[in-house]
């Protein structure tokens, strides 16, 4: 029997706005635990939660970016439970009316496309953070009360390609819209994954599971992988598959029953008293999709219409938000934009490869970029020199104009002090003029090796090529 | 020690014909004494006290001015327990909002008043530190949730003091002891830092001994408190210098679902005296009635909304963060054994209801039915509203009782609707304030004044006028 996967995706996104969604303490991460925290995120008896409006304008950005219907009554409910991680005994969610609903997100995997139906978007607060040891636990409320996001699809994935490229896909628009740094490890995104199987053709949903504790999109798609498979063969085996949550044991490479279904908590929802509904003006709502910043998609386009990028290039490009930024702003500096999209993916990618480090991380600025490929494009400096200039930019961090000045790179590009030089080793070079009179054309070579040396390699390849031809056929033909 | 009002006490130390130093070493003699007999206290805070006393200026109203507050108020340094053992030792980080703003304002803070335990009661019988007693009766309750507060008004110790009222916690135990009590309008005031019972229902307010008094005291604690998104924005008015007793234009709903239910004849007496009164000082006076089987939902519809609001908001007293923690071998243990140990039996059955009308099988059928009965009722008051600036009532329907004889378990129509109708004001989060309207038995019974939202001023106006006509501002009793 041939079996269809049934997978919606669940993802929490902690919003990198200043402050917390309900209060006025930093959203600060890798600060000392227990700093960024004030009487509200520690839910001391007698606080009052306060809308953020910056967590809002974010969470419509990202609405409008997965073309999602907004709710311009913005209204907030409690889900009660208890949690040693949750503060007030219950978490301030959009239970009713999640402010977005009815997206979409078209993605490709191997050259099929594919619709990606979304089911709604919701503004919540995050938990702290727990660390437990062998006879006691720890809790830092730093993180308690940042803003999240949750998004969720439609039973609408069908394997675990399609939900990991649904998951890079939603993890671009979040970086792109400047909403979240959205690294899964770091777990400012995470993913639960909700899966069944069904006999092909079949209408009906089989019993699900749910797998929490994904901390990577590769992880996602094993884990969907390995679950889809021994749903089936439970089924195979005349079993039937228990409802319950499971978690991805990374180092087994499999999934792990958590805990059944009869365990669930009733969250008793209910509105959130000390929150009035909120009406948002529409003028709002329709100024933040006009500011909207440019997705990956159209910053893709952009590239291959307007600056005659490959659609492979560009896509690599954009690929990283970090990236396509750097490029976006080396390109105000230096308009040879196929020259500086090779710079990036090619050397530069090269550097952050091999040091294991983001681009920010680098000596590297928009501004030096755009100087090297200047000075090429001049022919100050050749391409050979600007690779020693580049190694010397990363390291140092100095400017590549102090750089060539500094190391005397800068090419000889004047014909009359080249000329004075070529004839130098000409006269010094008889065997190599004959040789060349005789057809020898690696004579060539060797002369403008020779050039090379006396000019401490700076003379202008090109010129230097074009001068020795020219002098050499004069003194030919002077014989 | 003579027991005077804000204004007086303003004047005498504006003019230094009285020394506060003096006055406040008198005062605390005084609230030691009182403390034995009505044990309103939870906490005394002298050295706070004389603290807020050097700071004082005595130029404006409050400045140098005594007072006492609940000990729900977060007050930053000093304990403060909400009257339950879940918090006997829990010192706050933070001062509610107006508490600061009485800080700045350079008012004292004499004490840290007992309430029922989480103000969740009428009795004042489920704090921690006890029952506070009545100053007219010792025999008898203050009343509560805001007893202490209460007590130390009418024991003439301080001539203000706050409370917090989720359905009649500020006017009740008011009229029980011959004092003011005033619950404004939801919003008006921020609750940011009071510890809650009920979010949809709690309003903070004030108890004083005469209604210029409340004038001064409601409108310094009044006001938008960026912490507060349920507190308004509208601009808060100088209720004293619009206080007028010109009530002529005033019309007035005696509303009869109530008052018809009076069995005391005494009491019955005193209202019907009121209603002539209000009508001697040129109000209109008519009868009005809201339909029976609402007025019969009301404590029901009360004890679903209040109780499940306050199950979540003490969800946060969980032993993890603060307050009582009881050890156990998981959190979740720790957090059971906490709150096993830390809530006497009413409030865990006040949970246990609250969580029962929550549950999603139930929510439908108790939860969402009670706020659209909530909604009900409050149609029905807006249609008098339609027509009168005032909805009058008597305050209850007995003295305080005994204090063997105080429970909250009866269900005679008497009680159901004359004991519990003031939760009107709160289900429409409209002002209501409690007046002293006379003795019976030589207790001091009251009127209730409602009126529109926002409509502040009319109220305090309306109680004006029979204040003067009554002439039972002021009172207080130091012993019995």
């Amino acid at each position: 029997m041939n079996f269809e996967q049934v997978i919606g995706l669940e993802v929490h996104c902690e919003l990198k706005t200043h402050s917390k969604m309900f209060s006025s303490s930093p959203v600060s991460f890798g600060e000392e635990p227990n700093t960024m925290v004030n009487e509200i995120d520690m839910s001391m008896p007698g606080t009052m939660p306060s809308v953020n409006k910056r967590a809002v304008e974010y969470a419509i950005r990202v609405c409008h970016a997965l073309h999602m219907d907004i709710d311009e009554l913005l209204c907030f409910d409690r889900k009660n439970y208890y949690y040693a991680d949750l503060p007030k005994g219950f978490q301030i969610t959009q239970n009713r009316r999640p402010i977005g609903k009815n997206g979409y997100l078209d993605i490709e995997v191997d050259g099929q496309k594919h619709h990606i139906a979304i089911e709604r978007l919701h503004m919540e607060e995050d938990t702290c953070k727990q660390f437990h040891f062998a006879d006691y636990s720890l809790l830092d409320y730093n993180r308690a009360g940042i803003p999240l996001i949750e998004i969720v699809t439609y039973p609408s994935i069908r394997n675990g390609a399609q939900a990991a490229a649904y998951l890079e896909k939603l993890r671009q628009i979040l970086l792109y819209t400047d909403v979240s740094d959205a690294k899964m490890e770091e777990g400012s995104m995470r993913c639960d994954v909700n899966i069944s199987i069904r006999p092909c053709g079949s209408e009906e949903f089989g019993k699900r599971t749910e797998i929490k504790n994904l901390n990577s999109i590769s992880n996602v798609q094993k884990a969907i992988e390995y679950e889809a498979l021994r749903q089936e063969k439970v089924l195979l085996h005349g079993d039937e598959v228990l409802q319950e949550t499971r978690r991805y044991d990374e180092t087994l490479k499999k999934t792990v029953a958590m805990r059944a279904k009869g365990d669930a908590v009733d969250y008793k929802y209910y509105c959130e008293p000390n929150i009035l509904p909120i009406r948002i003006s529409h003028q709002w709502v329709m100024q933040i999709k006009e500011d909207l910043p440019m997705l990956a998609d159209e910053r893709a386009q952009k590239y291959i219409n307007e600056y005659g990028i490959s659609t492979i290039d560009a896509n690599i490009l954009v690929a990283s938000k970090d990236i396509s930024d750097f490029f976006e702003e080396t390109i105000s500096y230096c308009q040879e934009y196929q020259l500086v999209c090779h710079w990036l993916l090619g050397d530069v990618q090269a550097y952050l490869n091999k040091e294991n480090i983001t681009i920010n991380e680098t000596e590297l600025t928009p501004e030096y970029l755009g100087k090297i490929i200047t000075f090429i494009q001049n022919e100050t400096i050749s391409s050979k020199q600007a690779k020693k200039v580049f190694a010397e930019l990363m390291h140092t961090g100095k400017d590549p104009e102090k750089i060539i000045e500094e190391k005397g790179m800068k090419q000889i590009s004047d014909p009359d002090t080249l000329s004075v030089m070529i004839h130098e080793v000409l006269d010094n070079n008889e065997q190599s003029i004959h040789d060349y009179k005789a057809g020898k054309d690696r004579a060539v070579g060797y002369l403008v090796g020779q050039i090379m040396k006396k000019t401490n390699s700076q003379a202008n390849p090109k010129l230097t090529h074009e001068l020795l031809i020219k002098l050499l056929k004069e003194r030919i033909s002077d014989e | 020690m003579i027991t005077y009002s804000i204004e007086e006490l303003h004047q005498l130390f504006k003019t230094k014909r009285l020394d506060p130093k003096t006055y406040y070493d008198d005062l605390f003699k005084e609230v030691d004494f009182q403390q034995k007999r009505l044990n309103a206290f939870v906490t005394i805070t002298k050295d706070k006290c004389y603290e807020d006393l050097n700071k004082a200026d005595f130029h404006s109203l409050l400045s140098g001015i005594p007072y006492v507050l609940k000990d729900n108020y977060n007050t930053k340094g000093i304990l403060t327990t909400a009257s339950s053992k879940m918090l006997a030792d829990y010192v706050p980080v933070y001062d509610a909002h107006v508490v600061d703003l009485l800080y700045n304002a350079g008012s004292c803070l004499v004490g840290k008043a007992s309430l029922d335990e989480l103000a969740m009661g009428g009795t004042n019988k489920s704090a921690l530190t006890g029952p506070v007693f009545n100053p007219w009766d010792s025999t008898r309750i203050a009343g509560g949730s805001s007893g202490g507060s209460a007590a130390a008004v009418a024991s003439g110790l301080v001539p203000f003091a706050l409370g917090s009222d989720t359905g009649d916690s500020i006017r009740k135990p008011a009229g029980y002891c011959g004092v003011v009590g005033f619950k404004p309008t939801w919003g008006r005031i921020s609750r940011y830092g009071v510890i809650p019972y009920a979010s949809s229902l709690d309003t903070l307010g004030a108890f004083t001994r005469n209604v210029r008094d409340m004038c001064i005291v409601t409108e310094a604690i009044a006001g938008r408190d960026e912490r507060d998104m349920t507190s308004s924005i509208k601009p808060v008015p100088h209720y004293l210098n619009h206080l007028t007793d010109d009530i002529s234009n005033l019309k007035i709903a005696v509303l009869t679902s109530v008052s018809n239910e009076i069995r005391n004849p005494d009491i019955k007496a005193n209202f019907n005296e009121v209603v002539k009164t209000f009508k001697k000082l040129g109000a209109t006076v008519e009868n009005v009635t809201m339909p029976r089987e609402l007025m019969r939902t009301l404590l029901p519809t009360y004890t679903i909304i209040a109780n499940s609001e306050a199950t979540s908001n003490h969800s946060c007293l969980d032993g993890i963060k603060y307050g009582d923690r009881q050890e156990g071998t998981s959190t979740d243990e720790v957090m059971i054994n906490s709150r096993t140990d830390g809530f006497g039996d009413l409030v865990k059955r006040r949970f246990i209801l609250g969580n029962l009308a929550l549950a999603t099988e139930n929510q439908e059928r108790m939860f969402r039915k009670a706020q659209r009965v909530r909604r009900l009722i409050v149609e029905e008051m807006n249609k008098i509203y339609e027509d009168y600036d005032i909805i009058l009532t008597p305050n209850c329907g007995s003295i305080a009782p005994k204090i063997d004889e105080a429970n909250d378990d009866r269900l005679s129509d008497e009680y159901l609707i004359l004991e519990n109708h003031l939760c009107l004001g709160n289900f429409a989060g409209t002002p209501s304030l409690s007046l002293p309207s006379g003795f019976v038995d030589g207790m001091p019974i009251a009127v209730n004044i409602m009126g529109r939202l926002f409509a502040e001023q009319t109220i305090l106006n309306c109680a004006y006028a029979l204040e003067k006509a009554l002439g039972f501002a002021n009172q207080y009793s130091r012993e019995g």
